[in-house]
């Protein structure tokens, strides 16, 4: 191959500049309006800007206001329990999806569309639909309607007026959102594992358990951490789900870190603490970037 | 394998009981009268069937305002993150240039980083441009979520084509750009045609960066216009029933369309070795 490698080497010179020429409009964009904010949200953080006030230099004032704040440390405890709750939910439920699908030969690819709609929906139609599906009022709220027709209840349940049924009820909308995504990329894994790790197993006598824990599971482990990493970092900032359907209540009980720092800076306009909030999330962000990058640069080697 | 069979028909009725219920009570909702609603006389299907939820919806809130101000934003980003996307995707899986490897894991990242993150300083970077309280709002911020994403999967896209057909233009005397637009670009049609979609569907659907930057009622998209209906003074459920079943057509009829190639671009972004 002497022509290709003289050729690449020739044009290897001019390169450089054709490179930068067609990243300049993304290097813009990223610098502009993406590095130059983060650094912007830093130096917020460590003022004590309210809004139609100078910003003045506080140190780290924001950060031990929060440190110590008992609602933070709700909010925190909230952005947990609705990210391990939501993301464990979806890891279950995607396995099951995909086993479900792999089984299906005829349909396949239809119903994989098909189960894939809740993930392209809008999240705050999403957010709405179950609003309404939690309702405490028959007519729309569908739990309450059919429970109380198969005479499992006498009087209707005001699920979102609870701090556990809300938190259950926006945990049940972000799997919802969310499980289709698991179960098609964990289908896309189960089609990588060679047919004869199924077929030596069953040849050593292996019972279909066996060969989902020693052969599937095993198999599925890759696409496993990648999506629960990608959910887990999205689901740990998600804002949509949970301003749409509670605000953050009743009290604080949802709020999480996103709503709670939406609450900060624009309704108390407090918008130096309200940026500390969220940069409070990147320590865990970061872990979380290296741990996938680690994953997906690997893969396009 | 008998077995197997029927557990894998009770987990397809399960799951899609679990995925059409929650779109079949809106659905429906949205063609009851506010007193089938209201006083919980047909619960499960409208009886009698109505239009007026939608005809109500188009006449007395200003949903038509907001579902154009939503498809110009949707439009306007997904030309300008196809632009910047397929020159930036192509020139880091194709080119030879120092960074090269810098620059991917950059865009990686930037694909991680949630919007939720930036939305105050992106708000003040904003309101010192100008750009506040109106559509160009959201022409700037929606590229910081969608040209990185898009970046990173027509990056996968570009580099799985042949090295050959653009090495036969470079030989015939074409510069690196000729190559780009006349071979790469219309081998890439099917990567395009996905990222475009998604960027449509990511900006159409979002909600956080329009609730912040827009105050202006008439100048919102429609995910805060919904919001706006309702924490109106009157509870219109079929009326924002009705705007739920509008805005979630027009994205299923293009995914319908092209699903293949989302799903496709979607596992590639995800899943791979």
């Amino acid at each position: 191959m002497r022509p290709r490698a003289s050729l690449w080497k020739r044009a290897g010179i001019r390169e450089a500049g054709t490179a930068l020429l067609f990243l300049l409009p993304l290097l813009v964009l990223v610098v502009a309006l993406i590095i130059y904010p983060v650094y912007r949200a830093v130096w917020l953080s460590l003022t004590d800007k309210l809004v139609g006030y100078p910003e003045r230099f506080v140190g780290l004032a924001n950060y031990i206001y929060l440190a110590e704040d008992d609602t933070f440390h709700a909010v925190i405890r909230n952005s947990f329990v609705f990210t391990i709750g939501s993301v464990g939910l979806k890891v279950v439920t995607g396995v099951l999806m995909a086993l479900v699908l792999n089984n299906m030969i005829r349909g396949r690819n239809f119903f994989r569309g098909l189960f894939l709609l809740p993930w392209i929906t809008s999240t705050v139609i999403i957010a709405l639909t179950w609003r309404w599906m939690f309702d405490a009022f028959p007519g729309r709220g569908f739990f309450n309607s059919v429970l109380l027709d198969l005479g499992l209840l006498s009087r209707p349940i005001a699920f979102m007026a609870t701090p556990e049924g809300a938190m259950m009820a926006v945990i049940v909308a972000n799997w919802w959102r969310g499980f289709p995504f698991f179960g098609v990329s964990f289908l896309a894994g189960l089609q990588s594992i060679p047919r004869e790790q199924y077929e030596a197993a069953s040849v050593d006598g292996a019972s279909a358990w066996r060969r989902f824990w020693h052969v599937t599971l095993p198999g599925l482990k890759h696409v496993m951490i990648v999506t629960t990493l990608l959910s887990f970092i999205l689901t740990i900032n998600d804002f949509n789900i949970v301003y749409v359907m509670t605000r953050g209540g009743p009290g604080t009980a949802t709020q999480i870190f996103a709503t709670y720092s939406y609450q900060v800076a624009f309704n108390q306009l407090r918008w130096g603490r309200g940026v500390t909030i969220c940069l409070f999330v990147v320590p865990i962000l970061v872990l979380g970037i290296i741990l996938i990058s680690r994953y997906l640069l690997r893969d396009r080697k | 394998m008998r077995p197997v069979r029927a557990l894998t028909l009770c987990g397809m009725a399960v799951f899609l009981l679990i995925v059409l219920v929650p779109f079949w009570w809106i659905a429906s909702m949205s063609f009851k009268t506010y007193e089938q609603i209201q006083f919980a006389t047909s619960i499960y299907v409208p009886n009698p069937f109505t239009w007026e939820n939608y005809t109500g919806l188009w006449t007395e809130t200003r949903f038509p305002l907001w579902l154009r101000n939503s498809l110009v934003t949707a439009l306007v980003v997904t030309a300008t993150t196809t632009v910047i996307a397929s020159l930036g995707g192509y020139a880091v899986a194709r080119l030879r240039f120092p960074g090269r490897e810098a620059v991917a894991s950059l865009i990686l990242i930037l694909y991680l980083v949630p919007p939720a993150l930036l939305f105050i300083p992106l708000y003040r970077v904003l309101a010192e441009l100008g750009a506040t309280n109106h559509l160009s709002a959201l022409f700037l911020s929606y590229p910081t979520f969608t040209v990185p994403f898009c970046t990173w999967l027509l990056i996968g896209f570009f580099k799985a084509l042949p090295d050959e057909l653009e090495e036969a233009a470079l030989i015939d005397g074409a510069g690196r750009v000729t190559a780009f637009v006349r071979v790469l670009l219309p081998l890439a049609a099917p990567g395009l045609v996905a990222s475009a979609i998604f960027a449509f569907t990511l900006s159409w659907n979002e909600f956080l960066y329009a609730l912040v930057f827009i105050q202006d009622e008439t100048a919102t998209t429609v995910p805060v216009g919904l919001n706006l209906l309702i924490y109106g003074d009157v509870f219109h459920w079929g009326q924002l029933m009705a705007a739920s079943v509008i805005t979630t057509i027009p994205v299923v009829a293009l995914y319908v369309f092209v699903h293949r190639w989302m799903v496709e671009g979607l596992v590639a972004g995800s899943v791979k070795g």
